[in-house]
């Protein structure tokens, strides 16, 4: 009696973890950490996966994009308005459909881990925000000067791998990512991964400790490195064999693709997080990550008659009547469920608050208030020693 | 970074001395920088020069104050307050009952529905006995304990008068009460198959039609009459049990071990349900687009047919959640170019798209959709009408024109020349002409909502999805509780305001609030309490103020204190040190 039912239960349990491939949205997460015209090439970079992942299907208001500098307006471009990321200039990478979220000096540590761990104030733009659950892949791409175990930001602060590790746990802990690819193309990137320990994710990067990752190379009449090797040769494979979003390639291919004569430093894979492996990390599809796919459900097989299609209509318009009817019904006898009047006090008042929380300008009136207190008590704290000093030297 | 610690004590040589040593200081005024021999000799070479007078008592006492204020303020005032400030403050939070709620200790969910039977042919003696003996057939199929269907005596409303005299013996229940999941009305008949069926499509109630002489004796304790109800009621309530199980499966471990086996089918379609829906939001919005690749049609009669075909459904869900509504018209909006253009099937006599490319049909990058205004996640239904020399465009595969994108939306080609048999695409979209649309959409509002195919019957399965929300409310809240948990035990380093502690009190206690609604059965007051607690556990994990660099490397804080810290740190230290020297060589000597 016991093992048939145990069985089952394993049965569904396989059946749980194996249909658990499935996820509903991508969601990218690209960052350039370095400001200032000589370091032009990691805008490049990421400017291109920006474009790569918009061609395979990521909707801009799935894509964060984090620029810290604008190259395409900086005095020392010779070509104003562009981006390039190849001396042949043939792609401009700025275009005119490009949607930056986090731009200047606002690319920061504490906005990059706010907008991970979505610890963000209420104001903020739901374009902004990494609005993902249980079943979002993300790409999260970082590129920058960095070190052993550190990602610099804007030559003024750093993440550090711990911090990006606390980060994605936290993540973890609040599904909000089902698989994420970790992408890093920094100098001893390899180190930035290697503090993680949250589950289901997939990470590589450029170069190993002690290693700097090169530039691919320079265009000569905009004057700086126009793109980093390590990304240059994911973009090669992305672009050439990732045609069109039906693309079946593997996370593997494009992980054998990588050659160290090219790349001049060792790029890292780290698979042991990834639930399955090394295997199940290598299989997964190249657009789970870079795309946008769904399994999509195609409704209406056959053509429908055009009468059958009638009474259809009629009976979903019948329904509506009667729901409308039922409505109004409900409204009339609303009034006597008494034990219901204390959820909808609480709902009332809760609906009170969100309206009022949906003024366009907020001023918290007794933080002012608190604030203005606190200032005049240490004023006249300042000033009574003032008042207390010369009294003692008068003495 | 190096260099600054060691320049520092350098520097400070080269500064004023505190006024404690300067008696010193003037004791040996020519002091060579290679020593106090120096000074020894030149002293003896020179007589003249005047030795100082010798210190004081009440100097040195003064001398001796002085360096102890010095250290009472850094260690009775300057260390507290050093501590105090850079101290993370972590509110108190009841860490134990958070990590039970997420193991489903504390709540163990159950859904007690209520079914009232309206006899009012039967004497209520013979009424009573039917009921105990199709509760008695009714336990004995079901196998979800957690999911439990209680039959109870309703008054019909034609007795509603005598009945008021009835004293209530518990298992009359009035038939108006919101809570009753189902009604149940035993109609007596004489002609047709007996006993048979039949389900109100728009109301909770199942009319059964019996032959007189099915009602059980007072002595049998079984009748096919009371076995037939049992049947139908357990397959009325078989998706949701089987929802609310896979639920209970999926979301808690602690509950997995008492669920009765769903086969694998119903897993895999169950899987395929939740998928597709979207989570749980108290306000949706959704965004009804017009795409063309061309410049007709330019105008739909979106609001008219939105107020007709939609709105009374969407009102229908307000218990449930609420609805914004927006629409827009985009022309020369052709679909991605990234995938294979449609093709021309012969047998089909239209334009074709293959399945595997619909995925990528939506324009992402070019089609303004996601407007990112509103508090709730946006459901998208697009509308395309194909240029005229790409219609009628259809799935090649099914020959269907519309497809449902999990979590996203729905999609839909409207080939409306087709429809009308016109050469040309109209300029507008009438109301009429959209209404396969709106169909289309609403069945894919429905299934994206997570609405259960059966019962055949709305108000069954809207109540039905009242519970599942409210039973997947109270966990995924719970989840919350315990990953917050968790997070403050491995991340020693992260403040925790009061603000949390706060709303976490306030998510339990409505946990708890909701859990009880469960067990009495007051479904919509669950969903009330498991909806406000639900917010208030996202409040509390998604606190602003717990964020921050958790981690500093030791040189950073070296850094940080050093040149804070050592230009104070040395004179104290030296001027101690000094001190206790002198102290122990007077003893000595």
């Amino acid at each position: 009696m016991a093992s048939p039912f145990r069985s089952l239960l394993t049965l569904l349990l396989l059946l749980a973890t194996c249909t658990l491939a499935e996820h509903t949205s991508n969601w990218a997460v690209l960052v350039s950490t370095s400001r200032f015209w000589f370091n032009y090439r990691h805008l490049a970079n990421v400017l291109s996966l920006y474009r790569t992942v918009k061609r395979l299907g990521i909707p801009d208001s799935q894509i964060i994009l984090m620029l810290p500098d604008d190259m395409a307006c900086n005095p020392r471009n010779a070509f104003p308005g562009t981006v390039y990321n190849n001396a042949d200039r043939a792609l401009d990478l700025y275009g005119d459909n490009i949607e930056v979220d986090y731009r200047g000096y606002e690319v920061t540590v504490e906005n990059f881990i706010r907008l991970m761990t979505d610890r963000v104030g209420e104001d903020m733009p739901r374009s902004k925000r990494l609005l993902t659950d249980d079943r979002s892949n993300i790409l999260v791409y970082m590129t920058g000067h960095g070190g052993n175990e550190f990602l610099k930001f804007q030559d003024a602060e750093e993440i550090s791998a711990f911090d990006l590790a606390d980060a994605f746990e936290q993540m973890w802990e609040k599904k909000r990512y089902h698989e994420m690819l970790f992408m890093i193309d920094t100098c001893q990137a390899n180190t930035m991964y290697s503090k993680f320990y949250s589950p289901n994710i997939l990470a590589t990067g450029s170069s190993e400790i002690d290693q700097s990752s090169y530039s691919h190379h320079a265009d000569n009449d905009v004057g700086v490195a126009v793109i980093d090797r390590y990304t240059y040769y994911n973009l090669e494979f992305l672009e050439t064999q990732v045609r069109d979003p039906t693309s079946k390639l593997t996370m593997g291919e494009l992980f054998d693709s990588y050659d160290e004569e090219l790349i001049h430093s060792h790029p890292g894979i780290r698979y042991d997080l990834f639930h399955g492996g090394e295997q199940a990390a290598r299989s997964r599809l190249v657009m789970d990550f870079f795309g946008n796919v769904q399994n999509v459900e195609v409704e209406g097989g056959g053509r429908r008659n055009e009468t059958e299609w009638q009474e259809e209509l009629r009976a979903i318009e019948g329904m509506i009547a009667e729901a409308k009817r039922r409505h109004n019904e409900s409204l009339h006898t609303r009034p006597q469920l008494e034990h219901l009047v204390e959820e909808v006090e609480a709902v009332d008042k809760l609906r009170a608050q969100s309206v009022r929380k949906e003024g366009a300008v907020r001023v918290d009136e007794e933080q002012g208030w608190t604030k203005q207190v606190v200032g005049a008590a240490a004023l006249l704290g300042c000033a009574g020693i003032w008042v207390a000093g010369s009294w003692f030297e008068s003495l | 970074m190096r260099c600054q610690q060691l320049s520092t004590p350098r520097r400070r040589h080269h500064r004023k001395m505190p006024p404690s040593t300067q008696v010193d200081a003037l004791s040996t005024p020519t002091r060579a920088p290679d020593g106090s021999e120096t000074a020894a000799n030149a002293a003896e070479g020179a007589p003249a020069r005047r030795q100082p007078p010798p210190e004081s008592n009440e100097s040195m006492w003064t001398r001796r104050a002085v360096i102890f204020s010095f250290w009472a303020v850094v260690v009775f005032l300057g260390l507290p307050v050093w501590w105090k400030t850079t101290a993370i403050y972590r509110a108190d939070l009841p860490l134990q009952a958070m990590t039970d709620w997420a193991d489903g200790k504390i709540c163990k969910p159950v859904f007690p529905l209520r079914i009232a039977v309206e006899a009012s042919a039967l004497q209520s003696p013979d009424a009573q006995h039917l009921i105990r003996t199709t509760q008695h057939a009714l336990d004995d199929l079901n196998e979800f304990s957690a999911h439990h269907l209680r039959l109870m005596l309703a008054d019909s409303p034609w007795t509603a008068n005598l009945s008021q005299q009835v004293v209530s013996d518990g298992l009359r229940i009035s038939g108006k009460d919101e809570d009753i999941a189902l009604t149940i009305r035993l109609v007596p008949v004489e002609t047709g198959t007996t006993p048979r069926s039949h389900l109100q499509q728009y109301a909770p109630t199942l009319d059964v039609y019996y032959a007189a002489n099915q009602i059980p004796p007072a002595s049998s304790t079984s009748s096919p009459l009371a076995t037939f109800i049992a049947h139908e009621l357990h397959k009325m309530f078989a998706e949701e049990q089987a929802q609310l199980a896979y639920l209970l499966s999926t979301t808690s471990s602690a509950h997995s071990a008492k669920i009765k086996s769903l086969s694998p089918e119903t897993a895999a379609e169950l899987e395929r349900q939740s998928t597709r829906a979207l989570k749980y939001a108290p306000t949706y919005h959704l965004t009804f687009s017009l795409f063309s690749p061309t410049f007709v049609p330019s105008a739909w009669e979106i609001e008219s047919a939105l107020q007709q075909y939609l709105a009374p459904l969407l009102e229908s869900f307000s218990s449930i959640s609420n609805f914004t509504v927006d629409s827009q018209v985009q022309l020369y909006a052709g679909f991605s170019p990234s995938i294979r253009q449609p093709e021309y099937d012969e047998t089909l006599n239209a334009w074709t798209l293959r399945k595997e490319d619909l995925s990528g049909f939506i324009n992402a990058a070019e089609w303004p959709l996601s407007p990112s205004i509103g508090i709730g996640p946006t459901v998208n239904f697009v509308l395309y009408v194909p240029d005229q020399s790409q219609s009628p465009l259809l799935v090649k595969e099914n020959g269907g024109n519309s497809w449902l994108i999990p979590q996203w939306g729905g999609v839909l080609i409207l080939n409306p020349a087709q429809a009308a048999n016109t050469a040309n695409t109209p300029t507008t979209l009438t109301r009429e002409a959209l209404a396969p649309a709106m169909h289309t959409f609403a069945n894919q509002l429905l299934s994206l909502l997570g609405l259960p195919q059966t019962p055949n019957s709305l108000p069954l399965r809207l109540s039905t999805l009242k519970r599942v929300r409210a039973a997947s409310l109270l966990f995924s809240a719970s989840s919350t509780l315990g990953a917050l948990a968790r997070l403050t035990r491995a991340l020693p380093s992260i403040p925790i305001p009061d603000k949390v502690a706060i709303s976490v009190d306030f998510t339990t206690d409505h946990l708890q609030q909701a859990c009880n609604n469960l067990r009495e059965g007051r479904f919509q007051g669950a969903l009330e309490h498991a909806r406000i607690a639900e917010a208030e556990a996202e409040k509390a994990f998604f606190e602003r103020s717990m964020v921050g660099q958790v981690y500093f490397p030791d040189e950073h804080k070296a850094a940080v204190y050093l040149p804070l810290m050592g230009p104070v740190a040395v004179p104290l230290l030296m001027a101690a040190l000094k001190e206790f020297k002198g102290l122990s060589a007077r003893r000595r000597g």
